[in-house]
This record gives C-alpha cells, structure tokens and sequence, in this order.
C-alpha cells in the first residue's frame, strides 16, 4: 500500500514537470504563444499515463519504477528538445512512443525469457554480423563510421549490436562453473575463450569504425556480466590489463585514437578545430550555472550535436547542474531498480541478461557523461532515453522492457 | 545464490562510486573552471547577446547611410560599409574577428542601445517582438567632399582634413592608403604586411615634420609677442649661419635680400623666420604651440587625436630653436593639428573642438541628442587673426601658393615642404604640406593636406586644397 501511495506521488510530480516544462515552452514561443508546445505535452502526458496504467493494471508483480524512471528521463529530454528545435522534438515524440508501444509489447507478447538461453549460436552470428555492418556500409558521421542507411532509413547497427552482444554473453556465460566438482581451473576457463574472442572482434570493429564510445561501452558491459558470472575478479583485473594493452596499441596505431586524447588533455588548445564540440559544451554548461538560465534564455545551440551526444551540456546550461545531478541520480536510481531484477532472476540466462542490460544503460550515462564535461576522452553516443534518435530510444525501451518482463516473471512465481 | 547476490551489490557499489565520482568532478570544473570557460574567447555567447540589438546606421551631415547592419545569424550580424574605403578611417569597423575600431569604437555604446525601455516590452509579450534597433549616428562629415579627396589622393600616402571653422564639424577626413572594411576577413594579412600601414588614420595619428606651414605658428607668435614686428624689415641674404658648422638656407639656396615681415611670410624664408624664432625663443614659440595644443591632448569628440610635439631647447640652441621655427628640428605635428591652425585664423583667432558626430537618433529618426560646438579657446587677438587671414590670401595671390588659387573665389593658405628622416640609403622628396581655408571674407572650410614625399607644398598639396574648395563651394 506504502509503495502504491509512492508511486502515486511520483507519478503527479512527473505529470507537474511535464506540464511546467512545456507551459514554460508555450510562454517563449517565438511568435508569440506557442500552441504546439501545450499539444505535446499533453500528448505526452497521455502516453504515460497509458503506458503506466497497462503495466500496473496488468502487469501488476513487476518492478513499477523501471517506467517511472524512464519517463521522468524522457520527458526531460523531450522538453529540451522542444526548446532547441520542435521538429526534433516532435520525432522523438513518435519515437518515444514507439519505444513505450515496444516496451509494453515485450511485456505483453514475450514468453517466458528462460527458454531464450538456447540460441547462442544465433545471437554470436547477429553480434558479428551487426558489428561489422558499419565497417563494410557504414558512412561517415562526425568522424565515426558507424551510420548505414537502408532505403533512406538510417541507424546504428552497433546500438542492435548491443542487445545481441548482451543476449549472446548470457547465453554463453550462463554455463560457466555448472557442475564445479568435475572441472578443474583450466577447463573452467576454457569456457571462457569463445565469448573473450567474440567480445575482442567487436571491440576490434568498434575501434576501426571510430566508434569508441561502443567499444568503451562494450567493455564495461562484458567485464560486468564477466564478473558477476564467475564471481572471480583476478578476471576482471586481467581484462582491465589487456583492455590497457589494447587501448595503448590503439593509440600508437590510430590518429583517431591519439587525436581524441590529445583534445581531452587541452581542449582549449584546439578550440576552433578538434577540440571545439568540448570546449563549446564547457562553456555552455559553465554558462548555465547551479540554477542555468533558464529555458530559451541561454545558448545551447552553440554547442555542436547539442541533441544527440551534447544534450547533457544543453540541460546544464538552461535548467542548472542540479537538474544535470538530479538527471544523474535519477540515472543511477534507474539502474538501481534495474540491478534489482535479476536478484529475482530465475536462472542464469535472464539474471545475466538483467545485469547485462542494466550496465548498458548505466555504463552509457558514464561514457558520454564524463565525456561531455571532459571527465573521459570524448566519444560519442547518445544519453539514453534522452538524446534524440529512434534507434537509441527503440533499444533503450527494448531492453527496459525485457527487464521489466524478467522482474514480472521472477515476482509472478515466486 | 548468495555469492550472486553479493556480487551484485559490488557491482551497484562500484557504479555508485562512479556517478559520485562523475559529480564531484562536474562541481570541480565548474567551482574552478566555469570562469575561464565562461570569459574564453570561445564563448559566443557575448557576441550573441550584443547581437540581439541590430546596429544603429551611421549617416552623413546630409542623412545619407555610410553603413547597414543586416542580422546573419544568431551570434552575427554584418555591417556592410557602403561606402567601402572612402570613409574607412572616418569611421571604423565593427568585425566579429577584429573587434571595433574608430567611430564604431567611441560611439559603440550609442549604436547598440534603443530607446525602449523594459517595462513597456514586459507586458507586451503578446505582440511579435519587433527587431530592436540601435540608434543612429548623423556625422558631420560631407559625402561629396569625402569622395573628392578620396579620389584626389588615391594611389599617394597622405592624409585631408577639412574643418567647418566656426563649428569645428569635421567636414571630411581621409588617410591614405585605405582599406575596405567590409572584406577584413579577407584583406587582414595583406593590410598588416603592408609597409604603408593602411590601418593607421594619418589624419589624427599621422605625426610629420609641419615644414614651412609651422611658419603660420611662428608668425602668430611673433605677432602677440613682438609688437611692431609686422612693420619690421629684414635683410634676407639667404643664409642663417649660426656657428661655423650649422646654417639655415632658403629653399632652393633664394636670396631675397631687403624684405618685410609681410613678404618674409608670402615667399617663405627660412631666414627670416629662424631670426625670428631666435628673437621669440623656444618658450613664447612654445607657448603659442601650447595654445594649439602642441605637448597636450587636443579635446575632441568621436575621434583621437595623437599629440604633436613641439619641443624644449636650451637657449644657447639656437640651430634647433631656428629650425623648430620653420617647422623643422624636433617638430612634429598631425594633420588634424594644423587644419585646426588654419580654422584658429579662419574664425578670428578662436579655436573650435573638433567634432564628428553632430546628433544622435532614434532607430525611427527621432532626435536624441545634439552635440553642441566648443570652443577651446582664444588663440590670438581678432586684430592678429586679420594679419594672419591677409598674410595667408596674399599666399595664394602672391606667394608661394599660387596653385591653389581659385577664380572667383578668394583662397587663403600656407604652403609646407617638409624635409624629414627617410630612408638614409635613398634620396627622398620632401612631404608636400598645404593649409588654408576659403573664402576669405567670410570662411566655411578650413583644409589640411599632406601628401607624403609629394615634394613642395606649392604643388600637389596646394592643387588638392584647390579641387577640394572648388567642390565644396561651388
């Protein structure tokens, strides 16, 4: 009854920041009142109080946060968006609710996930096959070369390279240490040399597509789901030293590579060239201040990419750093939630799947976070849930829904 | 199950330490870098915030527009500078990349601000925000005369100052070379390499040897300080000779024998006027340059005026005080200095302040603000000022200043040639100096004109001020 009331609470004051924001947004309309600011937030509004009624009515044994959280994220992302170019805003409206139909949808129609532990096989060829999409088609974007279209449709595959990657390390770490008695250290580990070579190709394909952000990504999710399979961290401490290695030998390889340590060393120095996204994104977020500028007020559009990778920098600069530290705890909070779920897990599989895709979501905060105040060699991929782009939303929103599918599953049986 | 459950919460722990981590390191750049970041040249967001004003339109005496703001984007708009190089030093440049220099510098504050006031915009926020538009500037500058001595030097180094005598309205000013400010981007490497300097206004900036046309100094001096000394006769034999290692010639080596102060003025000796200047010595000479402003700051408005130099010598310096009394030795002046001599004698001995911007508008035209003129003070008696304007008409009617003679018109001047320290390796020509102003009985325009190694101020510099007054009064 308590959590009921909490999550009633945390609804309204979701539905009072959505209707803040783009109230807010009709008052600064260019043209006097802006009519289609007050329209999307209402639809907005709308779309998750469906989404949370089918989930609570229907789907009443699973986590309630896990959506609570997203939404709080996406509309937060929505209305900066809106406030930097509505025609953006209004794509991501149709992708936000195409990743909450998919949500609801994974909820809905999955079966039970366990039987899914399977097809490893399957997952390893559609990790590979996806890694390597961008290498053979891929064209170029801001450096990486990681965008391919398909009839004038274009998307990341490395972002569905994610899920696969995921699907296909739980699959293959799920019998790591079963039968313990029989095997002996080496043989243990022998299990482990198939999932490491197909992790290092991909990590291989991410560093020549320029994508290091994937790559870093990657890495942290692998060397998680590695961990919490074996439970052994002199593993985790070798993958670190070979990940040193490799990230070293990269560096002396690829100017791509040295060039983007170079501009996080001093970004100042490259400030009209290389170094100009970070250097603009600083300013912009040193410009907003605790309390920012408030929406319209300040410049965000300085800042190069600002509604994909730069959009933290945006919402630094208008709505203050505390509402960027209040989107991080709410990040970790999420994560949290989402950390929870395979506590519940019923085997391996979905518990591995559970840890995998939480990292994803986490480890990705961090990246592109730390990257945008300088904290990490910059890389670019978007903040989840809120940098505009379908693909990040629709994979975002799938594996949010697998977790929301395991929780119900695991609390439903037990 | 249980060493699952531990794992887990390692893994919650270390991404814990990492969001605090990610924090704290956004609260140490922003508690120690914002500043910096903030006031890096990177930062656009000054420019933008300028930019949300469109600037004011600079305009001639006659409201014709010398410039155009048009927005381009949000942190820039461009002014385009109609008139390209003809009024470049007259009023500056205002450039994203090179910042603001001349009128668009001292009046900056005036072209970005408007008139409307916070309130009224408050509670009109229904209504489309109209473009704010920066007020207006209405020079007293002249496009006709401005474009004639653009014209007239062009292809010469040199520099023209036309003053209206008794308001001390610049008419026009123009240095030369010029450059056009709305291609800066393009030009700047060019402009800075150029030996000539063409970013330097010569005109205010331009400090030269005055040459012959200091005699006007001289002569003014004499006449307060001497009395009876414009009846007094000379004998010219056309050589000062001070010790057995330094003279002083006439130009041209001319003897002129038995003459008075009058002729001694009309034909320019060096002989007489260094007599003279020996008789004044360095202080009264120095004084009466004081008065012109020579040593000090000149008062102007819209525009800088660099100091011209009149120097100290000892009184057994009598080489120096010689030469410094034709307008040689140590004696350095800007043009701007010498048309405000001439505009002293034109308006009977008071010296007007210089000034380049008349009034001040609203973006729809209203009046704002006149600049009244100022006097700077009484230079010379009314009674010298008539000697002086005599001395000056018989220059051109008689002397050494024939060229700039006008049928119809009675032109009044002094010539100048100014030896100076060129290159040593070379023989240089002397800078052509003229200073007048017209018509004689009752004065408009006072005129300056240098043309660097132009050789003798009877010539191309005398020529310039005729053409200059012919378009101004006819």
């Amino acid at each position: 009854m308590e959590s009921i009331k909490e999550e009633r609470k945390l609804l309204k004051y979701t539905y009072l920041l959505c209707i803040v924001l783009f109230v807010n947004m009709f008052f600064i309309g260019k043209d006097g009142f802006d009519k289609g600011a007050l329209i999307m937030g209402v639809i907005i509004c709308i779309l998750f109080a469906y989404s949370h009624f089918i989930i609570t009515r229907f789907f009443p044994d699973g986590d309630k946060y896990i959506l609570l959280f997203s939404n709080v994220l996406a509309v937060i992302g929505m209305g900066i968006l809106y406030r930097i170019n509505s025609p953006i805003a209004l794509k991501q409206l149709i992708w936000y609710t195409v990743g909450i139909a998919i949500f609801i949808l994974v909820v809905v129609l999955f079966p039970s996930l366990t039987n899914f532990g399977k097809y490893k096989l399957v997952y390893m060829i559609c990790t590979l096959i996806l890694m390597s999409l961008g290498s053979l088609f891929g064209k170029e974007v801001f450096g990486a070369k990681n965008w391919i279209s398909i009839g004038g449709f274009s998307f990341q595959p490395t972002e569905f390279g994610k899920l696969s990657l995921v699907a296909y390390l739980a699959a293959s770490l799920q019998y790591y240490g079963k039968d313990i008695k029989e095997k002996s250290e080496f043989i243990k580990f022998k299990a482990l040399i198939e999932p490491g070579i197909v992790v290092m190709i991909s990590l291989g394909f991410m560093v020549y597509q320029r994508d290091l952000g994937s790559a870093l990504l990657f890495f942290a999710i692998s060397v998680t789901m590695l961990y919490i399979a074996t439970s052994r961290f002199k593993y985790v401490i070798v993958c670190l030293v070979l990940f040193m290695v490799g990230g070293y030998i990269s560096y002396k390889l690829f100017g791509h590579v040295r060039q983007r340590v170079l501009i996080w060393g001093d970004p100042w120095k490259y400030g009209y060239d290389e170094g100009l996204q970070l250097v603009q994104s600083l300013i912009s977020i040193a410009s907003g201040g605790l309390f920012g500028t408030g929406l319209g007020l300040g410049y965000p559009t300085m800042v190069p990419v600002v509604t994909s990778d730069f959009i933290f920098a945006a919402i630094c600069e208008e709505m203050g750093l505390l509402t960027g530290f209040a989107m991080l705890i709410l990040y970790f909070l999420l994560f949290y939630r989402c950390m929870r779920v395979p506590v519940y897990g019923k085997d391996k599989f979905t518990r591995l799947l559970a840890v995998g895709y939480s990292t994803m979501i986490a480890a990705q905060v961090l990246v592109i976070v730390g990257g945008v105040v300088g904290a990490i060699p910059l890389t670019g991929i978007t903040l989840p849930l809120v940098s505009s782009g379908g693909s990040s939303m629709i994979i975002t929103f799938f594996s949010l829904g697998i977790l929301q599918k395991i929780s119900e599953d695991g609390q439903s049986y037990e | 199950m249980n060493d699952f459950v531990i794992n887990i919460k390692k893994v919650m722990l270390v991404f814990l330490l990492l969001f605090i981590a990610l924090i704290s390191y956004i609260t140490y750049i922003y508690m120690f870098n914002s500043e910096k970041a903030v006031s890096s040249t990177f930062n656009n967001r000054l420019w933008a915030e300028r930019n949300k004003v469109l600037r004011g339109t600079i305009y001639d005496k006659d409201m014709n527009a010398l410039t155009k703001s048009t927005k381009i984007s949000v942190t820039s708009q461009k002014e385009k500078y109609l008139q390209g190089e003809i009024f470049a030093h007259a009023i500056g440049y205002m450039n994203p990349v090179y910042g603001l220099a001349g009128l668009e510098k001292k009046y900056d504050t005036e072209l970005m601000g408007s008139g409307e006031t916070v309130v009224s915009k408050f509670f009109d926020f229904n209504k489309k925000e109209e473009e704010k538009v920066g007020n207006g500037l209405r020079t007293t500058l002249d496009s006709k005369l401005q474009k004639k001595a653009y014209e007239l030097l062009k292809g010469k180094r040199g520099a023209v100052v036309a003053l209206n005598p008794k308001t001390g309205e610049i008419l026009s000013m123009v240095s030369m070379p010029s450059y056009n400010p709305n291609n800066l981007e393009k030009d700047w490497k060019g402009i800075l390499a150029n030996k000539d300097l063409p970013l330097i206004n010569r005109a205010v900036s331009g400090l030269y040897p005055p040459g012959s046309i200091f005699k006007t100094i001289t002569a003014i001096s004499a006449l307060e300080n001497i009395p009876g000394v414009s009846n007094r006769s000379f004998v010219d034999n056309g050589t000062l000779v001070f010790n057995q290692s330094s003279s002083l010639k006439n130009y041209d080596g001319e003897v002129m024998g038995n003459i008075d102060f009058r002729k001694a003025y009309l034909h320019s000796s060096n002989v007489v006027f260094g007599t003279l200047g020996i008789d004044l010595g360095n202080n009264a000479l120095k004084e009466t340059a004081e008065k012109f402003y020579f040593n000090k700051d000149t008062p102007a408005s819209g525009i800088t005026i660099e100091n011209s130099q009149f120097p100290s010598y000892k009184s057994n310096e009598k080489g120096n005080i010689a030469q410094s009394a034709i307008g040689q030795a140590q004696v350095l002046a800007s043009p701007m200095e010498m048309a405000l001599v001439a505009s002293t004698v034109a308006n009977d001995g008071i010296m007007m302040q210089p000034m380049l911007v008349k009034e001040i508008l609203s973006s729809k035209g209203k009046s704002l603000k006149k600049i009244e003129p100022k006097q700077l003070g009484e230079n010379m008696s009314k009674e010298n000022a008539q000697i002086m304007k005599d001395l000056m008409k018989g220059v051109v009617a008689e002397g050494t200043g024939a060229n700039a003679a006008i049928s119809g018109i009675t032109v009044c001047g002094k010539t100048g040639t100014a030896d100076h320290k060129g290159d040593a390796s070379k023989q240089v020509a002397p800078h052509s100096w003229f200073i007048g102003f017209a018509p004689y009985e009752n004065p408009t325009i006072a005129i300056a004109v240098i043309v660097e190694e132009g050789g003798v101020g009877g010539g191309i510099a005398a020529q310039i001020t005729r053409e200059l007054i012919k378009t101004y009064l006819q």
